[in-house]
This record gives C-alpha cells, structure tokens and sequence, in this order.
C-alpha cells in the first residue's frame, strides 16, 4: 500500500521551474491525502501558488501528476491549488534557503518584519537596504529594482564584490 | 463550494466583476509601458505589474465563472462595454506621461489593497482566501509606487510641478473607484462584502493625502461626483471601447480557440 512519506520523496525530486529547488524546499506542499480504494489508491495534493496565476503552476502541476502518478499502487492524482495557508518566504526550508543561496537568490529572514525595500516612512530611500550578499557576505548592498525576472524576485547589487544577486519578496 | 443564496449571485458577481475588471484594465495600461518605461528598472517593473493584475484578475474571473456559469477568458475579452465594471480612472489613458502613470497607480494601488483586505473578511470562503493573498501582492505594488511619489515630488523643479499637475488631473477621477455597484448593501448584509472597519474613503483619502504631502504635492479629494462615477453600472467613459477594441481583437477572430 503506497503511505505519505514515499510520495513526499518523489515530490522532493520535482523542482520548481523557475528556482534551483525542490518543491518541497520551497514549501509549496500543504497536503498530501490518500483515499485507498480496492487495490489502488486516489491521491489529493494540495499545493500553494507562491504568487497568485505564477506561471509555473501548470508546470508543476503536470510534474507532480506524472510522477507521483507513476508509483505502482495509483490511479489518480488531484493536485489543487490552495490559498489556505497562503504560501510565505518563512515556509522555505533551511535546505532550500542554502540551496537558493548558492544560487545567488537570498530570502528574506523567517519571521522578521518586511525590510521594506525602497519605502521607510517618510524617507526617499530608493536604495537603502541591509541585505546580505549571497557570494561574499557584505552589507554594503543596493536595491537595482524591486522587480525581477519573474514575479516572486527583486534584484540588488553588491558594492563590494561586484555581483548582482536576486532577493525573494517577501510575502 | 459557493452557499451563496441565489438573490446575491449577481451582486456578488458585480462586486468582483469590479475587481477584476479594474484589474485588467489597469494591468492593460501597465503592459503599454513594455519597452518604453524611463529606465530600465522600471520597464521591467510596469511589465511586472501588468503580469500582476492580469493574474489577479484571472483568478477572480475563475471564481466568477464558476457563480455564473461562463468562462473566465469570456469574462475577459468576451463582453461589451456595458458589462464591465471598471472605475472611470483605469480606463484613461496616461499619453505616456511618467507622471500620469505614477500618479495613477498611486490611486488605484492603495484603493485595490483596502477593497481586497475588506474582501479578506468576507464569510465566502475561497474568495477571502484568494482576496487575503492579492493584498499581501498588492502590498508590494503599493510600496513601489510610494517610493515612486516620493521620488518625484521631492526631485527637481519640473518633476515636482509635473507630478502635481498629474496629481491634480487625476484626483478628480480617482475616486470614481467608491461608486457601489448595485445592490451592494444587500452584500454588506450578509457579510459577504463585511463592513469597512473604518470609512474605506476617509482611510484611502488620509492615506493618499499623508504621503502626497510627504512628497511636497498637495491632494484635496472629495467624494466621488455624479459626472465620474457610473463604470459600477456599466456606464462608461469614451475610452473604454478603444481600449477593449485593441485588447480583444485577437479574442475576437476566433473567440473559440483553444490557446
């Protein structure tokens, strides 16, 4: 009989497209449910948009039905998208989080309040931020544009080492 | 699933038709700064915003087309003038002007999260679970376009003069985003559109006016007139045909294909 814990290590080899890591890395996963029948098993996956009509959804989408599909013991898989808990940067795990970061894509800290790029109150500060450079460490990092090459990213430069990175929103 | 007694489908499918809608449209003029946005970083921010709302009112269309019975790519692109629900202010055009573009954003960023955080309360389920996650999205366009006010206002001379000249155009449009649409109350009744916490107009109008004055312009908003308002009830201004006439055309060769 097919249990949880092996259609969660075949979701944890579907990447998200548009990231270096997995789905479940990326706290996409919030359900797994399965409805045994006979000799096969109905299987419910809930998933969470990162951000509402992404792109990717249908990709992983089709991943996640292919594959988890292909287990022996299954006839069907339901993937929905759920807004219930809606997804946020603290749901990615520590393994995504150096994963994304080896990667040059630093993720807002879990739990701590929005470091609002570009907007302090009553200040113009386009491009005040303390954000960490993912290569070499440094604080001394501007905000280039609080939108990115997709939806979910912003991009900043370091001053010190000279390379530009990408930063996840935080929602 | 939707318990929603049936007097209150149309309502309820007119108040998110008014989301949404406002949505697209907006969405539509943000695509036309593709390209052309002063600098690069916000060419590829005014495309993003455009993928934004137009995802935004995709999802909401979906949940439309299921309380009525059509499709959202219907909703979309299928329908005249007369059935949309957008506010006067998403259908002007900005003539490429930085400032107008700013200036409308400003308007309708801050008026669209404090619709879709009321809409978060609503005892409809799944449209307050989806409305909840457009806010938190919405929060980063608000913030964006703050800094943007800022910025301007606060700049040179000229930029700060046209900034206020924007500001002014636009402020007696703007808030044709409040008209009700019909039957509202009876949403606000049942809880599926839950009261404001606070007046939505006082709250949006010292939002507007605190940052405004932040950024050295000067806002005065009234409520809105009877000659701007009438895009809730599909009275709309002439430049809505235009825009849907570009938008739709290629919908409307073959408004059966499968894309």
């Amino acid at each position: 009989m097919i249990d949880t814990q092996s259609i969660m290590n075949v979701l944890r080899t579907i990447d998200d497209p548009e990231m270096p890591i997995s789905i479940v890395d990326l706290g996409l996963v919030d359900d797994v449910r399965i409805e045994p029948a006979v000799d096969t098993a109905r299987v419910s996956i809930d998933i969470l948009p990162t951000f509402v009509g992404c792109p990717a959804l249908e990709m992983i989408a089709d991943n996640i039905t292919e594959k988890v599909g292909s287990l022996d013991g299954i006839s069907a898989v339901d993937v929905r998208f759920v807004y219930d808990p809606p997804w946020s940067v603290d749901r990615i795990t520590d393994d995504g989080r150096a994963s994304l970061k080896e990667h040059g894509v630093t993720v807002p800290e879990s739990g701590g309040k929005l470091p609002v790029p570009g907007h302090s109150g009553g200040a113009v500060e386009l491009r005040a931020s303390a954000v960490k450079c993912p290569f070499c460490g440094s604080d001394t990092t501007t905000l280039e544009s609080s939108f990115g090459p997709t939806r979910c990213r912003m991009i900043y430069y370091c001053q010190s080492c000279r390379n530009t990175f990408e930063r996840l929103k935080r929602v | 699933m939707i318990t929603l007694p049936d007097n209150l489908k149309r309502p309820f499918a007119d108040l998110l038709l008014a989301v949404a809608d406002d949505k697209l449209m907006l969405g539509h003029r943000n695509s036309d700064w593709t390209g052309l946005a002063p600098i690069l970083e916000e060419d590829i921010a005014f495309s993003s915003l455009a993928q934004d709302e137009m995802a935004h009112a995709q999802a909401l269309y979906q949940l439309i087309a299921g309380l009525i019975g059509t499709s959202a790519d219907a909703l979309a692109f299928g329908r005249k003038s007369e059935a949309f629900r957008c506010a006067a202010i998403v259908e002007a055009p900005d003539e490429f002007d930085w400032a107008t573009a700013i200036c409308r954003q400003f308007f309708c960023d801050h008026f669209d999260r404090l619709r879709l955080r009321r809409l978060a309360r609503s005892s409809d389920k799944p449209v307050a679970d989806l409305a909840n996650r457009l806010a938190a999205e919405e929060q980063i366009h608000v913030e964006h376009v703050d800094s943007w006010m800022q910025r301007l206002g606060r700049g040179t001379d000229e930029s700060r003069q046209r900034m206020q000249k924007a500001l002014d155009r636009l402020a007696a449009i703007a808030p044709s985003l409040f008209e009700p649409i019909e039957h509202e109350h009876e949403l606000v009744a049942a809880d599926v559109y839950p009261r404001a916490e606070t007046d939505m107009f006082e709250t949006w109008r010292n939002e507007l006016e605190q940052i405004a004055n932040d950024s050295s312009l000067k806002l005065d908003l009234h409520p809105p007139s009877p000659q701007t308002i009438g895009g809730r009830r599909g009275k709309h201004t002439e430049h809505l045909p235009p825009l849907l006439d570009e938008m739709c055309e290629v919908y409307r060769l073959e408004p059966n294909a499968a894309w």
